[in-house]
């Protein structure tokens, strides 16, 4: 399924049509967000460095994680970042997105460090956020740069519209999505939000921006909001590990193609992670009362320690020594409370 | 002397208000109503008639589908066609493209030839209805359709009242270069003070008075509450506008189409917006590839989108209108011409004996299955 969205924003817009725009929406009850962003991103890139796509070249919108990051990752999925510049650039609005460093180095309080003012060939850096506008004339100004003028199209991924949102009102932000969206230069177009960091009419707004909505939810509702419970605890865990993955698509004829998986299509990771699953009454044997947290830690180490590109190998180095399923129940180191009855050593 | 005056009442008949000329693309109606056509035949005799001058139709869009468009459409190009001016309003940077997505009118021999049910429709046009008249019911024709069922195909004269249009060919251009198509663009405007300025100065043109119509005007408002115009978080500001234009409808002989999301708007403007209204209605997508809905829905290849009537103008008297259906499914026939076509309720048994959909079913579909709509 995934790979139906990758095809739709590789053909591309028609002509005088919008161009195709997905949102990728989670929440935390199914935090994947991020890993279908950097997916879809991947598979663009590689499609346009081939290329087999309609657009010629991607400008990636940086707002909650660095550029480097991107190109580390990118680089991680074995696309050759190096001799891509050509065809990817990203805009910078991590490192200072309100130009306060700037603005610091002018006081002469403020001495910028050597890397930081050195500005590497693929990225640019934005400081001026809370204009929609320029934005979008920077956004446009990168991909005429990466394609020329004329008819060749590039794509644009923006890596957080929370952040946009942010700094700046739903109407420009909403303004700045059309525009790029109906720019005939524009090939497609995708961005990622968490839906629980805003209002509903926010989500409503993005998703009647957008041609296709993938949405991750999670597999097992929790009863209810407490997380003490035991049960429930259980069940979060589960769904940081597994989710559903739920896509409409706003098809050309005018109607709307629905489709749901029932995981993700993280294999590798998912096998994995099923190894470092503690069943919940299992932990009551053990003896280890830490390893009922040993899934998610593993999951936030990847996340935010290390490029997510790099998951399943950082996966497997942390696995080691960690996370087994031990059946205590056919094993010969009996516990002594599993099978006999405690009353049992009474003598009346 | 008190001669046997006759007894004349003071009420005197205006007969010049009984039938005055209307200009082209006009119809009389009951209480004293004037109908413009929307472009669409099967929805102007749903509504009875068409859209009164003076109304404001509302249509809730569905944010997945863009069958709105396809109603906007022919509602402009109705107009256009029958020299009605128009002004248009829609949140994109040039909303004059637009017009050149307009569909052209078939040619008029087409208007007959309703593929999916030849023998039946073809015989009861002919016929006017006469012999086979217990299938009225069956098409849908409610009694409001007092012109007889040939009155919104009227052949008669030059310009029909009602156009079948064809949606893969666009509008000759002439009829887009005359002055009176006027286009506005609503996306940048800080406040809604242009556009009511423009609606205002548009709706004055034709003011309405005890005279016959000569002429109409045409406003259609796309996406009214669209994200990326600067006033669309402005809920009491949008819901004023509004109200002053039924206001300036009212008083003139113009009609007003807006067209709006509901699903941007918080639900008790939603609830007022179309309480604000006089003819209501709204499209719903219909899911790809959905085997329950194609065994549920005959035709359902050919479905677009439905089409729901929520509220039908009632102005000048107190009567409601009580449809015998109100959700039609809209199709595209040979992918050009919009139709509607009602769906009706599956017959409750379905195990024993007769069941009703399989003669003369509404959805004008010559198959009969036990589940037919």
């Amino acid at each position: 399924m995934a790979e139906s969205i990758c095809r739709l924003l590789r053909d591309g817009a028609l002509e005088g049509e919008h161009a195709p725009a997905l949102t990728i929406k989670d929440s935390i009850a199914s935090p994947f967000g991020f890993h279908v962003f950097a997916h879809v991103l991947s598979q663009l890139s590689s499609f346009i460095l081939a290329g087999k796509s309609q657009s010629r070249g991607l400008v990636v919108v940086c707002f909650s994680r660095s550029p480097s990051f991107y190109l580390e990752l990118l680089k991680n999925k074995g696309i050759d970042v190096v001799s891509s510049d050509k065809r990817i650039q990203t805009l910078d609005c991590y490192s200072d997105p309100l130009g306060w460093k700037s603005r610091l180095t002018e006081t002469g309080n403020f001495m910028a460090c050597s890397h930081e003012t050195s500005i590497s060939r693929t990225t640019n850096v934005f400081k001026d956020v809370k204009h929609m506008d320029k934005l979008y004339n920077s956004i446009v100004e990168l991909g005429k740069g990466l394609v020329g003028g004329g008819k060749i199209r590039f794509s644009v991924a923006i890596d957080s519209v929370d952040e946009m949102l942010r700094h700046a009102s739903m109407s420009s932000v909403s303004g700045l999505l059309s525009k790029l969206r109906s720019h005939d230069q524009v090939s497609s177009i995708f961005w990622l939000l968490h839906s629980d960091l805003h209002e509903a009419k926010v989500t409503a707004v993005l998703e009647y921006l957008s041609s296709m909505v993938a949405g991750l939810e999670p597999l097992h509702q929790p009863a209810n909001g407490q997380r003490g419970d035991m049960e429930n605890f259980s069940l979060i865990e589960h769904n940081l590990k597994k989710g559903k993955f739920h896509v409409r698509f706003k098809r050309r004829n005018g109607r709307v193609r629905v489709m749901v998986q029932f995981s993700l299509q993280l294999s590798e990771k998912e096998r994995i992670d099923k190894a470092n699953v503690v069943l919940p009454f299992e932990h009551q044997g053990n003896g280890k009362p830490i390893q009922i947290y040993d899934g998610r830690r593993s999951l936030a180490d990847s996340k935010h320690e290390r490029p997510v590109g790099a998951t399943e190998t950082v996966q497997t180095s942390e696995d080691s020594g960690r996370g087994e399923i031990i059946y205590y129940r056919d094993s010969d180191d009996e516990m002594p409370d599993s099978d006999e009855d405690p009353d049992d050593d009474l003598d009346i | 002397m008190a001669a046997a005056k006759t007894r004349a009442s003071s009420f005197s008949r205006n007969l010049s208000a009984a039938a005055p000329s209307q200009g082209p693309g006009l119809k009389c109606g009951p209480n004293g109503l004037v109908f413009l056509s929307s472009g669409i035949p099967d929805l102007d005799k749903i509504l009875g008639g068409g859209f009164p001058l003076g109304s404001l139709v509302m249509v809730m869009e569905d944010a997945e589908a863009p069958h709105h468009m396809l109603l906007l459409r022919n509602f402009m190009a109705q107009g256009l066609v029958h020299n009605q001016p128009l002004l248009y309003a829609s949140p994109a940077r040039d909303p004059r493209g637009f017009l050149g997505t307009l569909p052209s009118p078939a040619a008029s021999k087409d208007n007959k030839s309703y593929e999916t049910d030849p023998d039946q429709s073809k015989n009861l046009q002919e016929k006017g209805l006469r012999i086979a008249w217990q299938y009225k019911k069956y098409f849908g024709e409610n009694q409001l359709n007092f012109d007889g069922q040939k009155g919104s195909l009227s052949l008669d004269g030059k310009h029909e009242y009602s156009n079948e249009f064809d949606l893969r060919k666009p509008l000759d251009r002439h009829f887009l270069n005359r002055q009176h198509v006027d286009c506005v663009s609503i996306q940048d405007s800080p406040d809604l003070s242009v556009l009511r300025d423009r609606c205002s100065t548009f709706s004055s043109q034709f003011p309405r008075n005890d005279g016959s119509v000569s002429c109409a005007g045409r406003i259609a408002i796309q996406s009214f509450c669209a994200p990326q115009c600067a006033y669309s978080n402005m809920e009491w500001d949008m819901l004023s506008f509004i109200r002053s234009l039924k206001s300036m409808v009212r008083s003139s002989n113009s009609v007003a189409i807006i067209t709006f999301p509901p699903s941007l708007l918080s639900p008790s403007f939603c609830k007022r917006w179309q309480h604000m209204a006089d003819t209501l209605l709204s499209v719903k997508a219909i899911p790809d590839e959905d085997k329950d809905l194609a065994q549920l829905l005959t035709g359902y290849q050919e479905m677009v989108g439905f089409l729901n009537v929520h509220k039908v103008a009632r102005i000048n008297t107190q009567v409601p209108v009580i449809l015998e259906a109100t959700t039609f499914s809209i199709k595209l026939q040979k992918r050009r011409y919009l139709v509607l076509e009602c769906l009706n309720q599956a017959p409750v048994d379905g195990s024993s004996g007769t069941s009703y959909g399989t003669s003369g079913s509404c959805s004008g579909s010559s198959k009969a299955g036990n589940l037919d709509f």
